[in-house]
């Protein structure tokens, strides 16, 4: 069996690895992803809407709304009814911290509610009529859309233990707007219990005053006995948009990895691109072109969705230190998954057949997604602990941990977890390209799991 | 064989000793011995599956050899890309990118700048009949002229070594020709060319030596003229004015005739000469006895070489290297 083997090197020799090849290469990686019709549309322009969309809302909302204009008929036993209704429309129109109209009469209002911002012009007129009288040319007029509506209060709504039976009718005209038909149909249930409170001889506004839900904050007390406030929306929302939006960049960018190297090997110009340059430098420069996709990707929605953040004043929720930090886990998350795609694309022969390798790889990359809940939940419990040392999920959970804690997470487990996905990242990188170096050459029946391991280890 | 006791000889552009690859059970190719001298032509013939694209991507650095010894061009291939040119079997382009695009990305990437590549391109697409492709989009461009790119692909930043496999496959004769004398040219301006072919016809116009491969083994390496003459059969073949006239005539008594056999046209017949004949003297015989039409000494063709050493070795027996290697 012949063993040696002698390959002489040059004296000059760079081991085939020069950093203008690279960026050639990942020019051209970048141009052809990223100038093409598919990528502006379904990477950019549609995201960009979607945010845009987000942010605009508030002011889409405070735009004019539907003007609610006209007479309400309301038929009630003695008129306690028609008069509070009468009273909860003014209060509507002229909104105060303890007013009737804002859901229940013993709610605050919040100005800066949804509710609020969509108010328009309501400028309605109650009209009472008595509950045993004829109702039918009323009918008629609501039919005809004279009037707004008719709301009729059966009189033992207003007993102080009415029956469950007994409801509230709300005749309207068959097009009249949901959000009138809503806003009737509340107030009017709103001004029954007022009526029903004044008709017991109760006090409503001491009643209000003794119901009302009192504020509240949590804060956490850590060994230190220093204190954290926590904000629901924090812990639930911003994790999940971190760790999503990493999600995205690096999993956009891997899959035109994955496709670009099958395509390279399906149209047979890779053994072209080989007798240019290494297969590391391939590896190397389409990498780093996808990299700088990657980073379009998460400065085009990063810059939208902090602007969104702007917008509610609510920039310091993402502190320097936070973005910085995210900046170091997403590189080390895009790079272990494009090593990951990589090496898949290089082993096999067509989509088809990626796809036998693609799924366990997925699924274990959609275990993050899958612990978003429990991590935000508790970002410093044993679960988010453990997670964030076992790669590739460690950088995600990462990013779900320092943007959800309420609480600093200690300083050895970001070192430790730095430490550990790191040295994966460089093993990840390492094991692809010998993959990538053995599998792009290859053609036929894609390889098994062994083999690729085979394949690595290879001389 | 009379290899050089080092590898670092200066006047060798590849130089292979003891080179052997397997694939599993397969030995794709087995110690392997070639020297391809600087500014020479060298044909790499064999038929399908010898070997000859393994070899030629283990000199590529492209895969590495199990075992053996591998210069080129004083070094490791992997660090002379930019000094080699390759035409791969295998080739492809990027289809939905623009031909003058392409070809100046990988001009790029053999080191030359974007003004430099894009003049390089449109000298050699006008060279090699290819006006007005360069904003078409390859796959925009048949099969042949696809090819004619990848060439321009091979050649374009001007390497001293260059390799082609299986060059002109699949080109009419047109587009044939125009490749052959673009590779003429170059080995003309002294660039080292090894050129894998099983057309034997090309290799024979082309090259100045031909080493030829079967199941992985050399079994020739010699000066294509050398081969030619050694290979030629002691024959000279007649052609009568009229069939009649050459049954009559008796040819296989003439002195130094051994024996007779059909020519090439039912008039011709092929007379084998016996040991020591002289062919001048035998033709001269020839002519007094017969109106000759044609008279020649039989020749022989690189395909006729090609088959025998193939069907007689069987790619088994290792048939020692005739003439100068």
């Amino acid at each position: 069996m012949m063993e040696r083997v002698t390959i002489v090197a040059s004296a000059a020799s760079s081991s085939g690895f020069r950093l203008s090849r690279i960026m050639t290469i990942a020019w051209r990686e970048f141009k052809h992803t990223v100038f093409t019709k598919g990528f502006i549309i379904g990477a950019l322009a549609f995201p960009l809407v979607m945010f845009g969309l987000i942010g605009l809302m508030p002011l889409l909302l405070s735009d004019k709304p539907t003007p609610v204009t006209g007479t309400v008929v309301v038929a009630d036993s003695d008129g306690a009814v028609a008069q509070a209704m009468a009273e909860a429309f003014r209060q509507y129109r002229e909104p105060s911290p303890t007013a009737i109209a804002t859901g229940s009469p013993f709610d605050e209002f919040d100005p800066d509610s949804l509710d609020a911002m969509g108010r328009g012009v309501v400028q309605v007129d109650i009209s009472r009529v008595a509950l045993d009288s004829d109702l039918a040319p009323i009918r008629s007029r609501v039919q005809e859309g004279s009037l707004l509506g008719l709301v009729e209060i059966p009189a033992g709504l207003l007993e102080s233990n009415p029956s469950d039976d007994l409801e509230i009718s709300l005749l309207v005209p068959s097009g009249s707007p949901t959000k009138t038909t809503a806003l009737i149909e509340r107030l009017a249930r709103e001004a029954t219990v007022v009526a029903r409170v004044e008709r017991s001889g109760g006090d409503l506004d001491a009643t209000r005053a003794l119901l009302r839900h009192p504020r509240s904050a949590t804060a956490r007390l850590n060994a230190e006995g220093n204190t954290a406030r926590e904000d629901i929306k924090i812990r639930y929302f911003l994790p999940g948009a971190f760790m999503m939006l990493m999600w995205i960049a690096a999993f956009t960018s891997a899959n035109q990895l994955l496709t670009t190297t099958i395509e390279e090997k399906s149209s047979k110009v890779i053994e072209v691109l080989l007798s240019a340059a290494s297969p590391l430098e391939l590896l190397a420069g389409k990498i780093a072109g996808q990299s700088l996709v990657s980073a379009l990707m998460l400065s085009t929605y990063g810059v939208a969705g902090l602007s969104g953040l702007a917008m509610i004043a609510a920039l310091d929720l993402v502190p320097i230190s936070t973005l910085l930090l995210f900046i170091v886990w997403f590189v080390l998350a895009y790079l272990m998954v494009a090593s990951i795609m990589t090496a898949i694309g290089s082993a096999v022969s067509d989509l088809r057949e990626a796809q036998s390798l693609v799924q366990p790889a997925m699924i274990v990359m959609m275990v993050p997604l899958m612990l978003w809940l429990p991590i935000s939940e508790n970002p410093t419990g044993w679960l988010a602990t453990v997670a964030s040392f076992i790669p590739p999920c460690g950088p995600f959970v990462m990013v779900l941990r320092t943007t959800g804690a309420m609480e600093p997470i200690p300083e050895w487990q970001i070192a430790v977890a730095l430490l550990v996905n790191a040295a994966a990242t460089v093993g990840l990188v390492w094991a692809a390209a010998r993959i990538f170096r053995v599998g792009v050459l290859m053609q036929g029946k894609p390889p098994t799991p062994r083999e690729l391991i085979r394949w690595a280890r290879a001389r | 064989m009379n290899l050089e006791p080092t590898l670092q000889d200066a006047t060798l552009a590849v130089s292979l000793r003891g080179v052997g690859k397997r694939f599993g059970s397969v030995e794709a190719v087995k110690s392997l011995d070639l020297r391809v001298e600087r500014g020479s032509l060298i044909g790499l013939l064999g038929p399908n599956g010898a070997g000859k694209s393994t070899a030629i991507r283990m000199i590529m650095s492209l895969i590495r050899p199990d075992c053996g010894e591998l210069t080129v061009l004083g070094g490791d291939a992997l660090d002379m890309k930019d000094r080699i040119g390759y035409l791969p079997e295998e080739r492809g382009v990027y289809r939905r990118m623009r031909v003058g695009e392409f070809l100046i990305y990988i001009g790029r990437l053999k080191g030359l700048s974007k003004s430099e590549a894009a003049l390089r391109v449109a000298r050699w697409l006008e060279r090699i009949e290819l006006p007005g492709v360069l904003r078409s989009r390859c796959q925009e461009l048949s099969k042949g002229m696809q090819q004619k790119v990848q060439f321009i692909a091979a050649v374009l930043h001007d390497p001293d070594l260059i390799v082609l496999d299986e060059p002109f496959s699949g080109l009419d004769p047109v587009n044939a020709r125009i490749l052959i004398n673009a590779v003429r040219d170059l080995h003309r301006e002294g660039r080292t060319i090894l050129l894998s072919t099983h057309q034997m016809s090309q290799a024979e116009q082309l090259c100045d030596r031909v080493v030829l491969i079967n199941r992985g083994e050399k079994i020739l390496d010699a000066n294509t003229q050398q081969v030619l003459s050694d290979f030629a059969p002691r024959a000279i073949e007649v052609e009568a004015s009229d069939a009649a006239q050459l049954a009559a005539a008796h040819l296989g008594e003439l002195p130094g005739v051994e024996s007779t056999k059909e020519g090439s046209s039912p008039r011709s017949l092929v007379l084998c000469l016996s040991e020591g004949a002289n062919p001048q003297d035998t033709m001269a015989h020839a002519l007094s006895a017969i109106g000759c039409r044609r008279l020649e000494i039989a020749r022989v063709s690189l395909d006729d070489v090609f088959i025998r050493l193939v069907t007689e070795h069987g790619g088994h027996a290792r048939l020692e290297a005739r003439g100068s290697a």
